[in-house]
């Protein structure tokens, strides 16, 4: 078989299969639940990313298939070649096909990135909000203090508002994740940050701790529950009054352990 | 590095293995770049976050005089080094060593003084971020001259035993590179740390 | 009768040593060890030093100890007081060939030191592996079945040793053996210098292994502080245990830099030089420049933690973020320092399984210098989530997206060197082909930790475990397994069975995947990192994940086996079994000491397979 007819044989595989791939890839819903239109941008550039890595994949794959298939010699004794061994063909490169694999692999590179780019500022969106949280993290539980002076361990905010938190920490790095609405953001210490999220969906849904802060790290989840905003408010004016100052913490320099 | 002199192959050998020392010295002296660099680094992020400098609540700042007389010492040291591996490239034994005590002495004071400075500093390893960059920085860059100035007396020594010649003096120069990059240290802390 | 041998090997061993003192190299060394702790601990007890203050001033001064009594400093005190150089002890530091107790002492000729590091790494490789596989028992089910506080430890420990071992396995132990080889040297440009290289590394390792007994560290290998400023004393000793493993690797930089740039043969230009060898340098490169910043970072928080230093105490005004800024400057070019010198053993391999020239050599030379470079311009991507400047990100994003296309050319060059070839599938060959598939697993998901969007989700998941897993085992180890196998012949004069080497590859290969594919899935699923437990629904992929992790380690006994059986007994290998190009296979199995009756000359590169061979020359040939 000539070496075109490998090439030609070879891609004919790799359109079919790459073909195949991004047509099942295309009709996926990759992150499991999409409840803020944040997660819902993350999920499409999850599906692009998938997409763009099936002719990738197959790329190489049928490659090293083929090659496995067609290109193998016969085999030698138990130790050292075989006796006859012939060489292949002295090619010690291409130089278009060299130049043609630089230029787009560049160009894939360039288009993801673009693509990223804009999905990150889309994420960020506008930095004003309807609703604001500080959100307190500590050894080994996550605290929220609402703008009506109220304290909880649960955190409510309203669907369709752009919603702003404040991530806190005084002790060491956590970090605040709630998959559903595909944000997460380190706490801190001496560096407050910031997530805004619009939540597209009601419901209740877990958050944890995304950051090793120690012993209790794996057992530092919270619960987020989305509701009307009515809900929400009725919910604030029923919780208990904070009472003045919670007492001290202990110092950072008291072994979690 | 042997202490016989010889001829011919052997000596293509010696200025090939000297050269190797030399590129040697010169790898390390970019990985020490790239250390204080890092220490740098640190400094001017915390300084730049920081409210006002030195910090609310730290009183002291380091005077300039005894630093100042400081750079002037290391900067002529670096000079005499300079003296003393001419000395070594004309053969000539007792300039080396005139050279070399010279570079020793101006360390060696140099380090006397930087010791009574930090005594009477007011301030130590643990005043806050002030204190912490400040002697990391001056830290590690003593013991880069104090470990210098034993190299120094360590070829100085050789020198007397007449052991360091035109062909042989490659941990003389070794030295000297070490010694001009400490000198080039202070100079960026001293603008950095005192003057800015 | 066993009296009388015990006695010849000890006067072997140490002919003129009075009864007292111990036999040179390692008894020396932990004789040196023990007193420089007891010194070092006696003097922070007088200083009534803290606990942290005391372990630093002890295993200071114990390293300093273990090291002179090894003799790594023999020669150059000696030649600091101006003392003449005993010429012939100079020599037989080289070692006799043939005698096992060079590889206890400190040998300066780079075929011991190699075989040190290789044997030292798989010993690591080994224990790391156990400590996974405690983990792996931990996470089988939904649950806490052992310890919190012990699982963290382990965690950070198996974090640490294989990073180690990912460090220095290839480089210290391959390259040191076969890079002065391959380019028509007699040794490496410091022979002492590469000894006390490896002989760093012992107490360090020790210290890392022995630190749950001191307290554990449940920081990962990554040691953030403020978490890192808090936790036990464990902690400290894997800071300063990495901080010794930097120096030993910037000191054996400078001697590679040194040895490739300054020993080559004649008419060995750079680019004639082995791919393998142009990829160590590369790596040699990446430690001389970046190592340093992590020991800067490593130090400011050790200061922290036992002189009262603020570097990383938001409340004393210091920044937490910094710490990560310098920690991954330094850990970005070191996966680097890791994947690199693996992508060169398969590039070196490929092309003698083939049959055909590398493919594309220049530009693959050139894809490891870009990668090199721009290894220092990508390190926040690990930051996404920090709450770094939000600035950053854009222009982060770009520099690792980038990054991917050097990195590209490495299958361009292995899939090209295949292509049209005349495969002989040899073990080292059968690695090559699985190398190919489990770094490119690693490359594809490492695009979707680059792209921001994605990040958001992904950052702290099982998804990035499962990544770098196949990065680094994928180039790194799979790297080392094809050349410790390609090799073998050449250090043992023995060739390793190859059934046995066949079912290892399978068996690993299989498990591998099957342990790390499914954990890309739970990552997506919402399964975090660094955690003991999980919710209930990931239990039976979790325990899918651990009978496949088990296997791992049972294939990893089978190569172990072959390995040590064959060392003994296997068939004597010919000098050139696979018939290769480059210079290390053109002289005897084992080398003699010297390498090279005499020194060749070298008049293309090492991949002229399809071109008519030259006449064999007298002396070696390159080709």
């Amino acid at each position: 078989m000539s070496p075109r007819r490998h090439l030609l044989t070879a891609g004919a595989v790799w359109v079919v299969l790459s073909v195949l791939g991004i047509v099942v890839v295309a009709g996926l819903q990759i992150i499991p639940v999409i409840a803020s239109r944040e997660a819902a941008i993350e999920n499409h550039a999850f599906v692009l990313l998938t997409a763009v890595s099936v002719p990738v994949l197959m790329l190489v794959v049928v490659g090293l298939v083929y090659a496995a298939l067609r290109f193998r010699a016969p085999n030698g004794t138990a130790d050292g070649m075989a006796d006859g061994i012939v060489d292949g063909p002295p090619i010690h490169g291409h130089r278009g096909f060299q130049a043609a694999w630089l230029a787009i692999s560049l160009l894939m590179v360039l288009g993801l990135f673009a693509y990223g780019a804009v999905g990150l500022v889309e994420i960020r969106g506008a930095q004003a909000a309807d609703f604001e949280v500080q959100v307190e993290a500590e050894q080994w539980a996550w605290h929220y203090a609402y703008a009506n002076g109220v304290r909880s361990t649960e955190l409510h905010v309203p669907v369709d508002r752009r919603v702003h938190l404040v991530i806190k920490s005084d002790d060491v790095i956590h970090s605040f994740w709630v998959p559903a609405f595909g944000v997460k953001q380190d706490a801190v210490p001496g560096h407050p940050t910031q997530i805004y999220v619009t939540a597209t969906h009601a419901g209740t849904f877990p958050g944890m701790c995304a950051e090793l802060c120690g012993l209790g790290h794996t057992g530092m989840t919270t619960t987020v529950v989305v509701a009307d905003q009515a809900a929400v408010d009725a919910w604030l004016s029923n919780q208990p009054k904070p009472s003045p100052k919670p007492s001290p913490k202990p110092s950072p320099e008291a072994s979690g352990s | 590095m042997t202490t016989h002199a010889a001829i011919g192959a052997h000596d293509e050998e010696a200025a090939a293995a000297a050269s190797n020392m030399l590129l040697a010295v010169k790898l390390a002296i970019l990985s020490e770049v790239m250390l204080f660099g890092a220490l740098f680094a640190a400094y001017f992020v915390i300084r730049g976050e920081s409210p006002g400098w030195p910090p609310p609540g730290h009183l002291e700042r380091p005077e300039l005089v005894l630093p100042g007389f400081n750079t002037l010492l290391l900067v002529s040291s670096s000079v005499t080094m300079q003296l003393a591996v001419r000395a070594a490239r004309a053969g000539n034994q007792s300039r080396i060593l005139r050279w070399l005590g010279l570079t020793l002495l101006l360390g060696g004071t140099f380090i006397v003084i930087q010791a009574y400075e930090f005594s009477t500093n007011g301030f130590g390893l643990d005043a806050g971020t002030f204190g912490s960059t400040f002697y990391i920085l001056t830290g590690f860059h003593g013991a880069h001259v104090l470990a210098g100035a034993i190299l120094i007396a360590i070829v100085a020594n050789r020198t007397r035993l007449g052991l360091v010649s035109v062909e042989h003096h490659t941990a003389l120069e070794g030295t000297s590179y070490y010694w001009h990059f400490v000198d080039v240290v202070w100079i960026f802390l001293f603008s950095s740390l005192y003057v800015l | 009768m066993i009296a009388t041998r015990v006695l010849a090997a000890a006067r072997t061993f140490a002919p003129r040593s009075r009864s007292f003192v111990p036999r040179p190299g390692l008894p020396r060394a932990i004789l040196g060890a023990i007193i420089g702790f007891a010194l070092g601990g006696g003097l922070a007890a007088e200083l009534k030093a803290e606990p942290g203050q005391m372990l630093a001033l002890a295993y200071l001064f114990g390293l300093a100890g273990f090291l002179l009594g090894v003799g790594a400093f023999r020669f150059w005190l000696t030649w600091a007081v101006g003392r003449e150089i005993d010429v012939a002890e100079e020599h037989a530091a080289h070692g006799r060939a043939g005698e096992w107790q060079r590889y206890f002492r400190f040998t300066t000729d780079h075929k011991v030191i190699g075989v040190q590091y290789l044997v030292t790494a798989f010993v690591l490789f080994f224990t790391a592996g156990t400590a996974a596989m405690f983990m792996r028992f931990e996470l089988a089910q939904p649950g806490i079945a052992t310890n919190k506080e012990l699982y963290n430890t382990i965690m950070s420990t198996h974090g640490a040793m294989m990073i180690t071992v990912a460090l220095v396995s290839i480089i210290g132990g391959l390259g040191n053996y076969l890079v002065p080889i391959m380019i028509g040297a007699r040794d490496m440009a410091f022979p002492k210098a590469n000894a006390l290289s490896y002989w760093m590394l012992p107490l360090a390792i020790l210290l890392v292994a022995i630190n749950p007994l001191l307290g554990g560290f449940d920081s990962g290998w990554t040691a953030y502080p403020p978490l890192s400023q808090q936790a036990n004393l464990g902690q400290q000793a894997y800071l300063m245990a990495f901080v010794t493993v930097g120096v030993s690797s910037i000191l054996s930089a400078i001697n590679f830099l040194v040895t490739v740039f300054r020993m080559r043969a004649p008419g060995m230009s750079l680019m004639r030089m082995p791919i393998f060898v142009w990829a160590l340098t590369v790596t040699a490169a990446l430690a001389l420049i970046a190592t340093s910043v992590v020991a800067a970072a490593f130090t400011m928080l050790l200061f922290d933690r036992i002189l009262g230093t603020a570097f990383f105490r938001a409340s004393r005004g210091g920044d937490v973020i910094l710490f990560q800024h310098l920690f991954w400057f330094y850990s970005h070019p070191a996966v680097y320092i890791m994947a690199l010198p693996g992508l060169g053993a398969i590039l070196e391999v490929v092309p003698v399984f083939a049959r055909k020239p590398l493919f594309a050599y220049p530009l693959a030379v050139l894809s490891f210098i870009s990668i090199g470079v721009m290894s220092f311009m990508v390190w926040a991507h690990h930051m996404f989530v920090s709450g770094m400047a939000e600035f950053f990100h854009i222009p982060i994003m770009l520099t690792t997206e980038l990054i991917s296309v050097p990195t590209g050319i490495v299958f361009l060059s292995a899939l090209g060197t295949i292509w049209l070839g005349r495969i002989q599938f040899k073990v080292p060959m059968l690695w090559v082909f699985g190398f190919i598939w489990a770094f490119l697993i690693g490359g594809i998901t490492g695009v979707f930790l680059a792209d921001v969007p994605t990040d958001i989700a992904l950052s702290d998941t099982a998804f990035v475990v499962a990544h770098f897993h196949y990065t680094i085992v994928g180039g790194t180890i799979f790297g080392l397994f094809a050349g410790t196998y390609y090799w073998f012949p050449k250090i043992t004069g023995r060739m390793y069975n190859e059934r046995l080497g066949r079912l290892h590859f399978w068996w690993f290969t299989l498990a591998f995947n099957a342990t790390f594919i499914p954990m890309f899935w739970l990552g997506i699923e919402g399964m975090r990192r660094r955690v003991a437990d999980y919710p209930a629904e990931f239990g039976t992929v979790n325990l899918f994940i651990s009978i496949a992790a088990f296997n791992i380690a049972l294939s990893v006994g089978v190569f172990a086996f072959n390995m040590i059986r064959s060392w003994k007994t296997g068939p004597v290998a010919e000098s050139n079994p696979w018939q290769a190009q480059t210079l290390e296979w053109q002289i005897a199995s084992p080398p003699p000491i010297q390498n090279f009756d005499e020194i060749p000359t070298v008049t293309a590169t090492p991949y002229q397979y399809g071109s008519p061979r030259p006449a064999a020359a007298e002396g070696s040939s390159g080709s």
